[in-house]
């Protein structure tokens, strides 16, 4: 059951919800009063330039960065009052992947899965699941002599053993080629259809167009947030990057 | 559960780096045979210089049973003055022994040779050693010749030596390097344990599981304990093997000794690990700290010479309890009585370092 407070005010549909999210360090704000929310089912790509904020919203959203000031609501729960319930509904998968270089793919599953609390049983299927899809030659090799694409493939796999219903992936497609990037949003597509939330990073603008929604992030602040199309059309933009530009522009002028 | 997972992965880590493997199996035994016969507090074999300027027979003899000493290292006997700086600047002796008549002589029946030890001080426990052991020659000598002559001294001396009759260094020193195994393997790996997850940034697969900041804790000290365990092991067999050192206590309280005070190394370890950003602070944080338990903890030199000001450094040192209470156990066969007290302190730093290293783990984790 959701756990409404009284300071929840986002719609009913929203399954997360910022607000005035706010993180300093020492001097620098990293991400000045933001407000956003994410609807339940919703792609939602975070986009901004290396420093922008993303990593930094991102790790706030799930509790590991504590928030200077202003909330976040996971479901309902306030994450800094609820981080132990909020790790049920959350998969998470950081920036570098977040794998263990010297255990094999397996293991980092494996791994993943344990101290997720996932049954034995299910971890079992799971790696049965993965050898579908990638050679179990490549598998059984450390994570640290496996390609980039594969260890995103893992990466992504062993955050989703948990089967969590709200998807966090920080720069899932950084340092891939375009193939791999390509099957990476064919399943996140196939994530959405079986009613996952997903939010993504990305500095790259041209993946912009796979979301559902998007937010651009500069300097820590949220200066765009709509449809990309809805953006692209109400700002004259012919191209992500021409609609990027315009936005910056237009928020230093401010 | 979710710690076994925790626990396979540490061990996977470790035993999958060779390097890590011959440190953790092979380096031990290299280390305990090597440092038995290396790290000895015997002073034997010291260089001395001897100046005989007397005639008499007294000096010859003392002379004689100096050349036959394995104490000395007898290098020259000369029967000139010799210049004693410059044969100290030059570390050819570190002692010189000048032996001359007397010009007056107490009693003309008892005709001894003025005797002088000359001592190069820069090796001050050498130095004092040395003038011990030669006072001890020119005693032994004096008696037996008065013995000799007739006449009876008023009080004589008798030394029994118990535990460790014949003052073998290695007797006390083995034990010690068992010690010193079990905190410096334990130290090193735990200390680089947290900060490598966030060298390799896998901290946040770590803190987002559903793992608590304690079994976290637990899970990295686990294995590593276990390891300590091994590595005692190994020493233990290394010391009755090869030194034929046999322990006369129970294994049970070494054992539990040996738990207390990993879990108090662990704790202080993690807690170097918490602090510190880069395994290079952490390694250099642990060096720093194993050097300055080491010379704390009376393996080399006892606590008594440490002044009384800055005693309390000892005193919380946990290498100090187990040491003593390891060479109880080797040397004395003593059972748990007799070190309950050092047991109880010990087990007191431990809980004080668990608490700490434990509070300052979940602060990291909740910045």
């Amino acid at each position: 059951m959701i756990d409404r407070s009284k300071d929840f005010f986002g719609d009913m549909n929203d399954i997360i919800v910022a607000r005035r999210l706010t993180k300093r360090f020492g001097h620098f704000t990293a991400v000045d009063a933001v407000d956003f929310h994410i609807k339940q089912g919703e792609v939602l790509g975070l986009l901004g330039p290396n420093g922008a904020g993303k990593t930094t919203t991102i790790k706030m959203m799930t509790g590991l960065l504590r928030i200077t000031s202003g909330s976040v609501w996971v479901k309902g729960y306030e994450v800094t009052k609820n981080l132990n319930k909020i790790k049920k509904f959350i998969g998470y998968m950081s920036q570098k992947f977040s794998l263990y270089p010297l255990l094999n793919a397996y293991e980092n599953i494996e791994f993943c899965g344990g101290v997720s609390g996932v049954p034995r049983k299910i971890i079992k299927e799971k790696k049965e699941l993965i050898t579908k899809e990638i050679p179990r030659e490549i598998l059984t090799q450390r994570v640290k002599d496996i390609p980039p694409g594969i260890r995103q493939r893992v990466a992504l796999f062993s955050c989703l053993i948990s089967d969590p219903e709200i998807i966090l992936l920080d720069e899932p497609t950084s340092g891939v080629d375009p193939e791999v990037r390509r099957e990476f949003w064919a399943k996140i597509y196939d994530l959405k259809k079986k009613g996952k939330t997903i939010l993504v990073t990305t500095h790259n603008l041209d993946e912009a167009e796979y979301a559902d929604r998007i937010l651009i992030i500069h300097k820590g602040r949220i200066i765009l947030d709509g449809e990309p199309s809805e953006l692209m059309r109400a700002e004259k933009a012919e191209s992500m990057e021409r609609l990027f530009r315009k936005a910056v522009t237009g928020h230093e002028a401010n | 559960m979710r710690i076994f997972y925790l626990f396979k992965k540490e061990l996977i880590e470790i035993l999958r780096q060779r390097e890590m493997l011959v440190l953790i199996f092979i380096a031990p035994i290299l280390q305990t045979i090597v440092l038995g016969y290396v790290v000895t507090t015997d002073v034997k074999n010291i260089p001395v210089q001897v100046v005989n300027l007397s005639e008499s027979r007294a000096a010859f003899r003392i002379v004689n049973r100096i050349n036959h000493s394995s104490l000395f290292d007898v290098k020259k006997v000369s029967h000139s003055p010799e210049d004693a700086v410059s044969i100290f600047k030059k570390g050819t002796a570190k002692a010189i022994i000048v032996l001359r008549d007397s010009f007056e002589a107490g009693n003309k029946n008892i005709r001894y040779p003025e005797v002088q030890i000359l001592m190069d001080g820069i090796d001050a426990n050498t130095a004092g050693i040395a003038a011990g052991y030669f006072n001890g020659i020119v005693r032994y000598y004096i008696m037996t010749d008065i013995k000799q002559k007739g006449f009876e001294l008023p009080l004589e001396s008798q030394t029994v030596i118990r535990f460790n009759p014949d003052l073998e260094s290695i007797n006390y020193m083995g034990p010690g390097i068992v010690a010193l195994l079990l905190t410096m393997i334990s130290m090193f790996l735990t200390s680089i344990g947290i900060v490598r997850e966030k060298e390799q940034q896998t901290m946040d697969t770590l803190l987002i599981s559903r793992l608590t900041p304690i079994e976290i804790f637990t899970g990295k000290a686990l294995p590593m304990a276990l390891l300590g365990l091994i590595e005692m092991g190994i020493g233990i067999a290394v010391v009755i093997l090869v030194f034929n050192i046999q322990i006369r206590g129970s294994l049970l309280y070494l054992f539990i000794t040996a738990v207390i005070f990993l879990f108090a190394i662990l704790s202080y370890a993690l807690l170097i690990s918490t602090l510190c950003n880069s395994q290079q602070q952490a390694l250099f944080f642990s060096w720093f700290s194993m050097v300055t338990f080491l010379l704390l903890s009376g393996l080399f030199t006892p606590i008594e010479n440490i002044p009384r000001a800055f005693r309390w450094l000892a005193d919380i040192n946990p290498l100090r309890y187990l040491i003593r209470i390891i060479r109880e156990l080797f040397l004395k066969g003593n059972d748990i009585t007799y070190f309950t007290k050092d047991l109880l302190i010990m087990t007191g730093i431990m809980v004080v370092l668990l608490s700490l290293s434990i509070v300052n783990f979940k602060r990291m984790v909740s910045r």
